[in-house]
């Protein structure tokens, strides 16, 4: 059995010239919302959630009416999965006051409200604001260290002319996610951190495996041009980007679909990240070698043979 | 089959035999007191079995002050003897992590001689930062900063580990974070709030002298006058803050040496806090939690009553004679962190180091809870420093059991699936890869096992994670064998090529993530390391398994074909 019976042959490189500005003004927007509009969660805000899961199906206006019983204002109510699950998820953003205390007060009324086991805690997050501060640096920190590390082994083990592209498609990816996130209006957590970071190690991934066979088409081909390479090399590792990605693909759906709330935002930077990791590879970082060859100087090792 | 084959194959039975044996044990649930040689079982982390996660933070500001304090108020006793007459003065805050101190000096004169005497005693411990008139200004060494600094962690580590200890909870984990930060672990603890209110609790004990001479309703006209300046306890504010600048503002009607300490008391309904009696105590602290030797609960047969006895080292115990027996008749407070517990009054001289504290009257279990709380706080030791509740995550136990179900069933769906596609796709080739796939997955389980690294619900993903990328190498390798034939390769030529050419391929894909997964492992913080743990183990394993053992599988199958067209 063959996914592609016949090894294709598509000018990728030259789709550049639409895909590029596509992906830039992604990017762009990408960076505009990660400083407006992207939800931060509790991790990076500070403040505090409390998840409770009811016995009984419940409506959210119930749980509103709740809370402005218990004279909880300012605690914004949201539902987790399947309104069947009945579970919800307070949040309270500020961060003044002993959360603590909140926290404590919150769950004695709700179980005093639903006697007989009727609501359960979850779980219980609080983090100060100092710690939310911390955690931005961190996760920062943490890309930052993983996007330099990754350059400066490309550039090892490749040459400079690898290096940048992969970096820049990366740093498109890891974008890419944000901007779905913020437009879809997902949450960000510090598992959101994890997933971008996944998504990273799998789009670099990916980037490699091509990288590696460009270097090979360039050795076996060494009169071709770059493009000529590149394109050759993309067009015969596309059966195997097509299976990999698939096969990722379902590793990521299945887990969206059955695996339960507290992976589910995970999976699903996962999921763009997978796609977005084998677009970037054949549509950024390829063409940005490019790019490079024509900014460094050339080699002179193309001897032309008489 | 060549002999090299055999090397292999005997060693990939050894690293299945390995991981099997490690796997055991929580395959089947086995107890602690099993007779099979290996114990350890795969840790679950908090998301996945319920539990609290704390990071506690270190006031450095705070005990700065205290520090600079305690050394001021040293000399200023040792002076006294020497006929030189100091009192402390005022703070100097601005730069906030170095706090300066004044000593006034009570006659200009003698500014030289206090000077003296500090550089002779203490000038290990605080520098000279100021001197304006008779006044001179002190703050702490950075060479001593630093070593409180470590200290400081070290010792609260110590002791909440004590406390945990004798609390009694499976496998906590207690670890620093930078140099302010204290990460608490308690996996399977229920009770969340008696935990915490553990930790929580500071005891800085002290044992200070009631100033009965000041009439109650002078005291609270005080309090009231500072309510009146903007200075109460405003919610979400520290205690100890609050003090502070209650006792600064008061400063100039307290009487000599003397400062307000309060006695809380939280109403029943909902912790809050209900009322605060004013005290007015003794400001040097004559005996600290340093000088008890023990604390233990006990009942009183006849009253049947709970109550707390107190025994003092040889030190502490002279101390506590002298002070019980200059002060026979006043009050005698039992302070923790400034809050009064309890103001018992000295009857007679103790004598021998032996003390009670009686809790008064009320419900016996809730007086037994009470004592005990006392007493486990005194014996585990005082915290050296206050520690603030930073961050706290508490996850249910159910919660947890029900994303594990979940989380399993998905990768089992997505397991099937990729296997499904794996045998339809590459037939016998795939079986291969299905084999090398199962076999990774248990060695990736067994090391986690082994290291004794925590499975987190992100680590769940991480295997997951795994798989993709192990079936990726996989199918790198296959095109390539089928390029290869297509270009006209023999069977053996084909395989060998491929495994070949996707070797540096497939690696330079692995360390690369395997960077991510470091960095991961380095800036990530709880379930996060979780998920790079797994990672990282998961890349070894998949680069072994790749390379090797479905290269081995692949000899013994080309031993088989002879000839015939490969199944791939």
């Amino acid at each position: 059995m063959q996914i592609l019976k016949k090894t294709p042959n598509i000018d990728f490189v030259s789709l550049f010239k639409y895909f590029g500005p596509l992906s830039g003004i992604v990017t762009v927007l990408a960076v505009f919302f990660a400083f407006t509009t992207m939800k931060f969660g509790v991790d990076f805000r500070g403040g505090l959630e409390i998840q409770l899961k009811f016995k009984a199906p419940i409506e959210t206006s119930q749980v509103r009416n709740v809370l402005s019983e218990g004279k909880f204002s300012d605690v914004m109510v949201q539902t987790i999965g399947e309104p069947s699950d009945a579970t919800y998820l307070l949040k309270l953003g500020k961060t003044d006051g002993d959360l603590n205390k909140t926290a404590q007060s919150i769950t004695d009324f709700f179980n005093q409200k639903f006697t007989n086991a009727g609501v359960e805690v979850q779980k219980i997050d609080i983090v100060g604001p100092k710690a939310g501060k911390e955690l931005q640096l961190s996760a920062f920190l943490a890309m930052l260290w993983t996007i330099l590390s990754i350059i400066i082994y490309v550039a090892l083990r490749f040459d400079m002319r690898f290096a940048p592209g992969a970096a820049v498609s990366l740093l498109h990816d890891a974008l890419v996610v944000i901007f779905f996130y913020s437009v879809t209006g997902t949450q960000f957590t510090l598992q959101t951190v994890g997933a971008i970071l996944a998504v990273i190690g799998y789009s670099v991934n990916d980037t490699v495996v091509v990288y590696d066979r460009i270097r090979e088409t360039e050795l076996k081909y060494p009169n071709n041009t770059l493009k000529q390479n590149i394109n050759l090399a993309i067009n015969e590792t596309m059966s195997r980007t097509l299976l990999t990605t698939s096969t990722v693909l379902v590793v990521c759906l299945s887990m969206l679909f059955f695996g339960g709330e507290s992976i589910h935002d995970f999976f699903l930077a996962m999921f763009v990240g997978c796609l977005t990791g084998a677009y970037s590879t054949i549509y950024i970082a390829a063409p940005f070698t490019i790019f490079m060859e024509k900014i460094l100087p050339k080699k002179v090792n193309k001897t032309v043979v008489a | 089959m060549k002999r090299s084959w055999w090397y292999s194959f005997s060693f990939l039975l050894v690293v299945i035999m390995a991981s099997v044996a490690m796997i055991i044990p929580t395959a089947f649930k086995f107890n602690e007191d099993t007779k099979y040689p290996i114990k350890s079982k795969i840790n679950l982390g908090l998301d996945l079995q319920g539990g609290l996660y704390l990071i506690l933070g270190i006031d450095f500001k705070k005990v700065y002050r205290d520090e600079v304090t305690n050394y001021l108020r040293k000399i200023e006793f040792s002076l006294k003897s020497e006929g030189v007459a100091t009192k402390l003065g005022e703070f100097d805050l601005n730069e906030p992590l170095d706090p300066k101190q004044f000593l006034i000096v009570e006659s200009p004169a003698d500014v030289v001689k206090v000077k003296e005497y500090v550089r002779k005693n203490y000038s290990n411990f605080i520098r000279l930062t100021n001197e304006s008139g008779n006044q001179v200004q002190f703050a702490l060494l950075t060479t001593l900063k630093t070593q409180i600094e470590e200290q400081s962690v070290s010792k609260s580590i110590e002791v909440i580990r004590n406390r945990i200890d004798e609390f009694g909870v499976n496998e906590p984990d207690i670890t620093s974070q930078g140099s302010d930060r204290i990460v608490v672990q308690l996996p399977g603890v229920r009770d969340v709030d008696r935990a915490k209110e553990l930790i929580g609790k500071t005891a800085r004990l002290e044992f200070k002298i009631v100033n009965d001479a000041t009439a109650p309703q002078a005291l609270e006209a005080w309090v009231e006058e500072a309510k009146k300046a903007g200075i109460e306890l405003k919610k979400g504010e520290k205690y100890s803050e609050f003090l502070f600048k209650l006792n600064d503002f008061l400063k100039t009607k307290l009487p000599e040496g003397t400062e307000i300490a309060f006695q809380k008391t939280l109403s029943k309904l909902n912790n809050e806090l209900e009322k605060m009696e004013p005290y007015l105590v003794d400001k040097n602290t004559k005996l600290t939690g340093d000088d008890l030797q023990d604390a233990y609960v006990q009942i009183d047969q006849q009253k049947n009553e709970p109550y707390v006895g107190l025994n003092f080292k040889s030190n502490g115990a002279k101390m506590f004679e002298d002070l019980t027996a200059n002060n026979i008749g006043k009050r005698m407070a039992v302070i923790l962190d400034g809050n009064v517990y309890t103001a018992p009054n000295i009857q007679t001289k103790i004598a021998g180091g032996r003390a009670q504290i009686t809790l008064g009257f009320g419900n016996f279990d809730i007086m037994m809870k009470q004592a005990r709380d006392i007493a486990l706080v005194l014996r585990a030791g005082a915290l050296p420093v206050q520690l603030d509740f930073l961050e706290q995550r508490v996850v249910g136990p159910s919660l947890g059991l029900d994303s594990i179900r979940k989380a399993g069933i998905a990768s089992m769906i997505a397991c099937a699936a990729i296997f499904i596609f794996a045998l339809v796709y590459y037939r016998v080739a795939g079986g291969i890869a299905v084999l090398t796939l199962l076999i990774n997955v248990m060695i990736t389980i067994a090391c986690l096992i082994a290291l004794g690294a925590t499975l987190t619900l992100p680590g769940i993903a991480g295997i997951a994670l795994t798989v993709g990328m192990a079936v990726d190498a996989n199918i790198i390798i296959y095109e390539r064998i089928r390029e290869e034939k297509q270009l006209g390769l023999g069977n053996y030529a084909a395989v060998d090529t491929g495994f070949a050419a996707a070797f540096w391929s497939i690696l330079d894909a692995n360390i690369t993530t395997a960077l991510a997964g470091i960095c991961l492992l380095n800036f990530g913080t709880g379930p996060i390391r979780g998920f790079a743990v797994t990672l990282l183990i998961g890349i070894v394993a998949t680069v072994y398994c790749s390379f090797f053992v479905s290269k081995l599988f692949f000899d013994f199958y080309m031993t088989k074909v002879e000839g015939q067209e490969l199944s791939i």
